[in-house]
């Protein structure tokens, strides 16, 4: 059984719709992350899990108990905010301590507590700083600490590494995913970064303008979206629209070279005119020999990104991306060059079901 | 821990202290109008108010001018009615003024209203003293139309029930009109400051509104709050304008009896004026160092 469910929860501000039907079940221990662009209701699904909205249809149910219409202070939930959330008037200590300072627990279990929890975080011995002698991502910690205090049922962290910078931004993820499992801790991570989203989550839930696009492990998420938004939203995509030529063969026609696709094409014509997708991991430039879904293509620019180096190419009206891991002794084509680019059938996603649009 | 070992100077490291003892510091070139301004306007009326304290009719010197405060009770009751119109008007105007200025950023007010209530402060804070005071008097006053109001139509002689505006209190309610404002001035972009996280993160670990401001929002503000009672107190000590237009020389402050002293025909002793003018100086000067005192305990925080 869920140990958080989130059934039915709408949410509506005056015309405005944030969150529609939204549905889901997260188990003990899990870690879900919302994903979506800015304005998709994701923090307001989350605040009506920590209480601060009261959904305007469906019901929050934590650990069997209906919490829909709880106040926040009534629920087992710690929530870590996007900034500057910490008491700037209380140390760090403090800070961690509040809620069982306001639980009216005895001081010495708090000291107790506090000094637990700066271990946890990695800071021991910064319990007496005040927040503003701390860096963005130390007082991120501190928050992560202050909102674990009181042992809650779930952990709620709205973008909580949006402030900070790149770096930090991928160890902190790293940590806070470190401490979650540890303590397995049932928790949301809100954010709009995609590459946070597929590390740090169990399972990840899509959304756009309000609704749930699609909800999976990253890996599902990643290699078979659902949709078009959520292929386009999560990694990068090249997106192409296509003539149907045999339905029952599976061809399809771009700019007047043949590719065969795996995925059923039954709900198309012949004639008809369709979008596919291929990630630019999944195309390769063509070796002597290849046959299938070979394509001439001339090459525009070529970007080195450390890791891998993204090329890339056009074809006809269509400009796509093919990423090659670095090798020092790789032998890259010349901008300009004329070369054949390949992919398998089942590289080529059909984001919006096959169908036509 | 690590703070101590980036912070510590390494005194290898520290530049030749040669030359440096011989070179002036053009940093504090910027600094000069301050100092000008401080020493013109501050420091040489200050001494010279010094100086004359302690100088008799003839030019010598004398503790006259200061054992003449401490005969007869008239000098010592102007310092008290003074002092207490300042503390009930700085902590009244304080606390009013801070509940008016929630009201209007906290209390969800539309944006006009809060735009003209601030404007409407702004003014009424400089501007306010001199015409309420006539205002006040117009309908308070023994002439006044409320006064002749009830008394016509209630048949009440107020004044015979031993009513009267001319009292500390009276002068409290004038002083009031721009206490008030000035406070709500200060304290708005103060209120703003507090984060709707704060708040939230106090709920979310089982706080209450109560809990909020014991432990958070009132700690927050105390600096600004201390900061602001005492402008209002100096503003209320150093009145004279609205008080001497509101009563004459009913009430004896300290300015009022300055005033008398320095520029009056009858009471001319300029000395005296001095004397007492120091008085209100040491007054002053004490509550700043109890301001500061109690600031820093308050602003620990934020160092
Ligand atoms: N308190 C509110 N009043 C009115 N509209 C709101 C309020 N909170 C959020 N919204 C609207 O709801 C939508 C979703 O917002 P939000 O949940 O904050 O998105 P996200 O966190 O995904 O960026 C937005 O269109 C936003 O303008
Ligand atoms: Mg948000």
């Amino acid at each position: 059984m869920a140990f958080l469910d989130i059934i039915n929860v709408s949410k509506t501000f005056g015309k405005t719709t944030a969150v529609k039907d939204f549905n889901l079940q997260i188990s003990k221990g899990e870690l879900v992350s919302f994903l979506g662009p800015s304005g998709c209701g994701k923090t307001t699904t989350l605040r009506m899990v920590a209480g601060f909205e009261i959904p305007t249809e469906g019901t929050v149910v934590i650990d069997g108990e209906d919490v829909t219409n709880k106040p926040p202070n009534q629920r087992p939930v710690g929530m870590v905010f996007q900034a500057y959330a910490l008491f700037p008037n209380m140390t760090v200590a403090d800070n961690i301590g509040f809620g069982m300072k306001i639980a009216k627990k005895p001081q010495e279990e708090i000291d107790q507590r506090v000094d637990e929890m700066l271990d946890l975080i990695h800071m021991p011995g910064f319990g007496p700083r005040y927040p503003h002698q701390l860096s963005g991502g130390q007082q991120q910690r501190v928050a992560l600490a202050r909102a674990l205090a009181l042992r809650p049922e779930v952990l709620l962290l709205d973008e909580p590494l949006s402030a900070l910078d790149a770096k930090i931004r991928v160890s902190l993820r790293a940590e806070i995913r470190a401490i979650q499992q540890k303590l397995a801790i049932t928790a949301i991570y809100v954010t709009h970064d995609q590459e946070e989203a597929l590390s740090i989550s169990d399972r990840v839930v899509v959304m756009n303008a309000g609704y749930m696009e699609q909800v999976g492990p990253p890996f599902e998420i990643y290699n078979f979206p659902k949709t078009e938004f959520v292929a386009q939203f999560v990694g990068t995509l090249n997106g192409a629209k296509v003539e149907v030529i045999d339905p029952a063969a599976r061809i399809v026609k771009m700019d007047g070279q043949n590719i065969q696709i795996a995925q059923n094409l039954d709900d198309t014509h012949s004639g008809d005119i369709i979008n596919i997708a291929i990630r630019p991991e999944r195309i390769t430039l063509a070796t002597e020999g290849m046959k299938t879904n070979v394509l001439d293509v001339k090459i525009d620019t070529i970007t080195f990104l450390g890791s891998i180096v993204r090329i890339q190419v056009v074809l006809g009206e269509y400009s796509f991306f093919l990423d090659t891991f670095n090798n020092p002794y790789l032998e890259l084509p010349k901008i300009g060059d004329i070369v054949k680019i390949t992919f398998t059938d089942e590289a080529v996603l059909l984001p919006s079901g096959g169908k036509r649009n | 821990m690590s703070e101590q070992s980036i912070t510590r100077q390494n005194p290898g490291s520290a530049p030749p202290a040669r030359s440096s003892r011989f070179k002036i510091n053009w940093d504090y070139l910027g600094l000069a109008p301050f100092f000008l301004f401080a020493i013109c306007f501050l420091l040489l009326p200050s001494a010279s108010i010094f100086v004359r304290s302690f100088t008799g009719t003839d030019g010598s010197f004398t503790f006259d001018n200061i054992t003449a405060i401490f005969q007869g009770r008239d000098f010592i009751n102007a310092y008290k009615t003074s002092l207490s119109v300042s503390v009930i008007t700085a902590v009244g105007g304080g606390i009013f003024g801070f509940l008016l200025a929630y009201a209007v950023i906290l209390g969800g007010l539309p944006r006009w209203a809060r735009s003209f209530m601030l404007t409407f402060s702004g003014v009424a804070s400089n501007f306010a003293g001199v015409p309420l005071a006539f205002a006040f008097i117009a309908t308070m006053g023994n002439a006044g139309l409320v006064t002749q109001m009830i008394e016509s139509i209630f048949n009440v002689d107020l004044r015979a029930a031993g009513f009267s505006i001319y009292t500390i209190w009276g002068l409290s309610i004038v002083y009031m009109y721009f206490q008030f404002p000035l406070m709500v001035l200060i304290m708005a972009p103060a209120l703003d400051g507090l984060r709707k996280e704060w708040k939230e993160a106090c709920e979310n670990l089982g706080g209450t509104e109560i809990h909020y401001w014991r432990y958070i929002a009132l700690p927050i503000l105390m600096p600004t709050l201390l900061g602001t009672m005492i402008l209002l107190f100096g503003n209320a000590f150093g009145a004279y304008a609205t008080a001497y237009a509101f009563s004459g020389s009913f009430i004896n402050l300290v300015s009022i009896v300055i005033g008398a002293q320095i520029q009056g025909d009858v009471l001319y002793n300029p000395g005296l004026g001095n004397a007492l003018a120091l008085g209100m100086i040491l007054i002053m000067s004490v509550t700043m160092i109890g301001y500061i005192a109690m600031g820093r305990r308050a602003a620990r925080w934020q160092r």
